[in-house]
């Protein structure tokens, strides 16, 4: 088992910096699996144990100048490993203006992701920062665990709006209560609602669009027969939620948002060539 | 809801049983509605049926000046046809009042001589600013809000770039506002400050003193800020020719103590004013008047009455 | 005592206060015919600072003909008077201080701009001798650094890394995150930092050796270096004996003695475990250059390839946690210093580190003019072993 990759465009480092960080606030731990073409962060508290699921997944060949790869065996050419998504974050920070950045799998005291970095200096010799990141191998039988979240049939599917005019409601609507409802129609309209003893607040989003998830019926997109005004809607922990916007460094191209009535929430953003999904379930 | 609801309702049940009817079904709609109802039959009817309408293009001229009196939940609305005054207490020992006068407003509309009403405020600003509040220039949120009467919610309807959001606040029964009786004839020291030379004064306030003594003179020191900490006394004397006093009538000195505790909400509205007055009574109570200018250049005020705390021999 | 500082010396005064304040608890202040002494000592007495203002400092500098006199307060008031350090350097135009020993009162007061003047009476004990006794002259090693060079390097590190390690070739400086020994090591990530000896003003090599000490008080001190941008020079020898860091001019001098960790308390398996007392670690260059072959530790693929066969499965727990358990129980686990208070995390503002005894004094002793009954008193404080809480504090 061996990997080792190599990155030297600042603008990469930038980029794969940022979906580190997205990473690190969003969950503390999480299993990250390289294979020869992508490399997945995933996190997969169960849906049914009232956790939520994230499944990111990048393109190894956008960031990467040199990516070698030996997996466990030839036929499952791939690696999982368990880290703390900030180990790596915090690795990151301190290389924003590397030279260059290499990753790799080592065996110190016990095995690491390292990280090394070529910094510019002061003399002619670089200045080199190393970090070793503890990992856990995750063994092949374990594997099957980390299986992409599959979809339940979802009712509705909208493009969000902007998500710091999304945040910035959410924010504050967390001040006030601790739930609230999304809820959306085919017919692009959006509503976050609270309810308290004191207030209840709801905020009206309009002409946001639904994503056409085509008619072979593999993504299991909404019914045709659906009343496009009829609203679908999932109560959800505000904080679940916040975390989710909270944690989001860059403004991607496309998000979306997929309701399972009073089921679950699929987010799904995708920034150049890097997708994120993730699943807030629904509460009573 | 049912509590402060209740209150309202059995106030009014003795005035006039059919405005308890509309409360309690405009209660019921407002739960309704925000499960399913879309905004357009959220406000039922014309605005003729509120008793007071005030619009803003720009919701932070209200939201600014009402942080500035944000140290208590209750806040007392007071509106007249000359605009908006709006009052929270502490301890019946300090009293801030917030003036947002009608032509701030783009619409000020009253029916009645005065409507009075009390919400919570911590919840008030958090719907306020529920865009955010941003900053950014050209970008602001508008804000029409509402009131029914008696029973009734406050209705906030604000509006960003296209997006919209419904508020509905119930209001509380009104408490009688203390009066203060700090009336100008009473005054005995007076002085005006830029209100930065106070700012950087409180930021640096010793808050292991429980106290903080204003002492005014005609003679030395003239304007003195005194605070009594664990580690030794500090005083803050301003010079009555410094650039920084814009007026200096001090008639007799005058040495008063104030709680910390009460002061330290002031810091807030100091923060937001360009110029600060300060003035004594012969009681010795304390009356801070800020002036605040908004994003629009218009003029503001806010108000703090303090009672002093103990009375100290003058020297 | 009656001093006036003018204008950008009072900024000086002030951060110098405020780097003072990182490290302990009591300003001991003591109005010296050579200068004003402001010194302080951190709970665990590892570590030591003082700044001497000369006379040139002041606009005016008057010490007392009388006796020595010295007292102490607590340092988070006098930082007080100086809270703000941004509006300090826009508004006071000078500063008096006055030390009234018959009333005990030290007053600050500060003659801002606009006429406002803002005086501070503060009162104080009498204080012992705070003197440690240390010898940077006779270290075998001495680097000097602009302050960027250190502030670039101490970046690199985590705000709540307590220590760190210090190590040097004849070419090259090398700095670690400190981690304990025990279970912890395997959670932390290990972080170095590898600078050429060209980075450095004056680079002198006398023994190859490794130190660690807290990296907060040398934060404390980069905070004042870096503001004044004078070069810090970092004295030090043997594992064990004190690291003395120094920043001076021409009307001042900084000194910060930090207790290092003695020989036994370092861990052996950080990075290399062939490491004995030099630094290990692969040069640079050839880190850099590397081939896949040529550096990529394998991992046995044996033990962890799939299938059912490679080992008796651990525990059906969580995924993952499997190896470096094996790992460790197999390798390295022969310290023999043990730490009883290892597993009660660390209450705040205790002493850092059990493991700092009595670094700064075994070796040097004061000077003859030094050899007053306070300072034999003073030093037998400082010299107190640090896991005695006892004597520590007497």
């Amino acid at each position: 088992m061996r990997f080792r990759a190599k990155m030297v465009d600042v603008g990469c480092l930038n980029h794969f910096t940022r979906v580190v960080n997205t990473i690190s606030k969003l969950t503390k731990t999480c299993t990250l699996r390289l294979t020869a073409d992508n490399i997945y962060f995933m996190l997969s508290d169960k849906v049914a144990n009232g956790g939520v699921s994230m499944w990111c997944e990048l393109s190894q060949a956008n960031f990467f100048d040199e990516f070698q790869l030996e997996g466990v065996s030839t036929e499952a050419n791939e690696i999982y490993l368990e880290l703390l998504p900030e180990n790596l974050a915090r690795a990151l920070k301190t290389a924003q203006n590397a030279k260059s950045l290499k990753i790799k799998l080592t065996k110190k005291h016990c095995p690491c992701l390292t990280l090394a970095a070529e910094l510019p200096s002061l003399s002619s010799v670089s200045r080199v920062v190393t970090h070793d990141i503890p990992v856990d191998v995750i063994p092949r039988r374990l594997w099957q665990d980390f299986k992409e979240p599959s979809v339940p049939d979802f009712d509705v599917s909208i493009y969000l709006p902007p998500l710091k005019t999304m945040k910035n409601v959410v924010d504050r609507m967390k001040n006030l209560s601790n739930h609230m409802v999304l809820e959306a129609n085919q017919n692009g309209e959006m509503n976050l609602k609270i309810e308290t003893d004191l207030v209840s607040v709801s905020t009206h989003f309009k002409d946001l669009g639904n994503p056409s998830w085509g008619d072979d019926g593999s993504q299991g997109g909404p019914s045709q027969d659906r009343v496009p005004e009829a609203m679908a809607h999932a109560r959800v922990d505000i904080r679940k939620l916040q975390q989710f916007l909270t944690s989001q460094q860059v403004n991607p191209s496309k998000a979306m948002c997929n309701i399972v009535s009073e089921r679950m929430l699929h987010f799904i953003l995708l920034h150049e060539d890097v997708s994120l999904q993730y699943f807030i379930p629904a509460v009573a | 809801m049912s509590l402060s609801f209740e209150k309202c309702a059995r106030k009014i049940f003795c005035k006039n049983s059919h405005c308890v009817q509309q409360g309690i079904q405009q209660i019921s709609e407002l739960t309704y509605n925000s499960r399913s109802m879309p905004l357009s039959t959220q406000s039922q009817g014309g605005d003729d049926q509120y008793v007071l309408v005030a619009s803003l293009d720009n919701v932070r001229n209200l939201s600014n000046i009402l942080k500035a009196i944000a140290f208590k939940d209750h806040a007392l609305f007071n509106a007249t046809r000359n605009g908006l005054k709006v009052t929270v207490e502490d301890s019946k020992c300090l009293q801030a009042n917030a003036f947002i006068q009608a032509e701030i407003f783009q619409e000020f509309t009253i029916q009645e001589d005065s409507v009075c009403f009390q919400v919570n405020l911590t919840v008030l600003l958090d719907c306020l600013t529920i865009f955010g509040g941003s900053t950014v220039p050209g970008v602001t949120t508008a804000l029409r809000m509402c009131y029914n009467g008696y029973g009734y919610p406050l209705t906030l309807f604000l509006e960003e770039g296209g997006v919209v959001t419904v508020c509905k606040i119930n209001t509380q029964e009104p408490e009688e506002p203390i009066d203060f009786e700090f009336c100008s004839t009473n005054v005995t020291n007076k002085v005006i400050l830029q209100s930065d030379s106070l700012k950087e004064a409180f930021s640096e306030l010793d808050m292991t003193s429980e106290i903080l003594q204003i002492t005014m003179s005609p003679s030395q020191p003239y304007f003195r800020l005194s605070t009594f900490g664990n580690a030794g006394n500090a005083h803050y004397d301003y010079p009555k020719d410094s650039d920084m006093m814009e007026l200096f009538q001090c008639t007799k000195t005058q040495t008063n103590r104030y709680k910390m505790s009460l002061l330290k909400p002031s810091t807030k509205a100091l923060a937001l004013s360009c110029k600060v007055s300060v003035r004594t009574d012969t009681r010795g109570f304390l009356s801070l008047q800020y002036l605040v200018r908004n994003d629009d250049g218009q003029i503001c005020f806010v108000e703090y009455y303090c009672c002093p705390d103990e009375e100290v021999e003058e020297e | 005592m009656d001093c006036m500082v003018m204008g950008g010396n009072v900024k000086v005064l002030a951060k110098a206060i405020h780097s003072l304040s990182r490290i302990g608890e009591e300003l001991y202040l003591e109005p010296q015919d050579e200068g004003l002494a402001l010194r302080t000592v951190n709970s665990s007495r590892s570590a030591y600072a003082c700044f001497l203002f000369s006379p040139l400092f002041f606009q005016k500098y008057s010490s007392l003909k009388s006796p020595v006199f010295r007292c102490k307060m607590a340092i988070k008031c006098v930082q007080a008077v100086f809270r703000s350090l941004s509006s300090l350097e826009k508004t006071v135009e000078r500063c008096r201080i006055e030390l009234n020993s018959e009333k005990s009162r030290l007053t600050f007061s500060l003659h801002c701009k606009h006429g406002l003047l803002k005086t501070h009476n503060l009162s104080f004990q009498d204080s012992e001798n705070l003197q440690a006794v240390f010898d940077k002259e006779s270290c075998a090693n001495v680097l000097r650094a602009q302050p960027k060079l250190l502030v670039d390097t101490v970046l690199h590190f985590p705000p709540s890394l307590e220590e760190v390690s210090l190590s040097v070739s004849d070419e090259r400086v090398w700095f670690r995150n400190h981690v304990e020994e025990e279970a912890e090591q395997s959670k932390a990530m290990l972080t170095e930092l590898c600078l050429s000896a060209e980075e450095f003003d004056h680079f002198a090599v006398g023994t190859h050796t490794r130190i660690t000490f807290c990296l907060k008080e040398l934060r404390g001190l980069l905070m004042f270096a870096e503001s004044s941008g004078l070069p810090v020079s970092v004295y030090f020898d043997e594992p064990g004996s004190p690291v003395v860091l120094s920043v001076s001019d021409s009307v001042l001098e900084v000194n910060f003695v930090l207790a290092t960790l003695s020989e036994d308390s370092h861990p052996r398996n950080h990075n290399d475990s062939s490491s004995k007392r030099l630094p290990a670690a692969p040069p640079p260059d050839d880190f850099m250059n590397d081939d896949i072959d040529s550096y990529l530790i394998a991992m046995e693929t044996s033990e962890l390839a799939g299938g059912s066969d490679w080992q008796p499965p651990p525990q059906p727990c969580e995924a993952g946690v499997s190896l470096h358990r094996d790992r460790v129980a197999s390798g390295e686990e022969e310290e023999e210093e043990e730490e009883e208070e290892e597993e009660e995390p660390e209450e705040e503002g205790r002493p850092p580190n059990k493991k700092f005894r009595s670094l700064f004094f075994g070796s040097v002793l004061p000077t003859c003019s030094q050899m007053t009954n306070q300072t034999l008193r003073s030093q037998e404080v400082l010299a107190s072993d640090s896991d005695d809480e006892g004597s520590a504090s007497s």
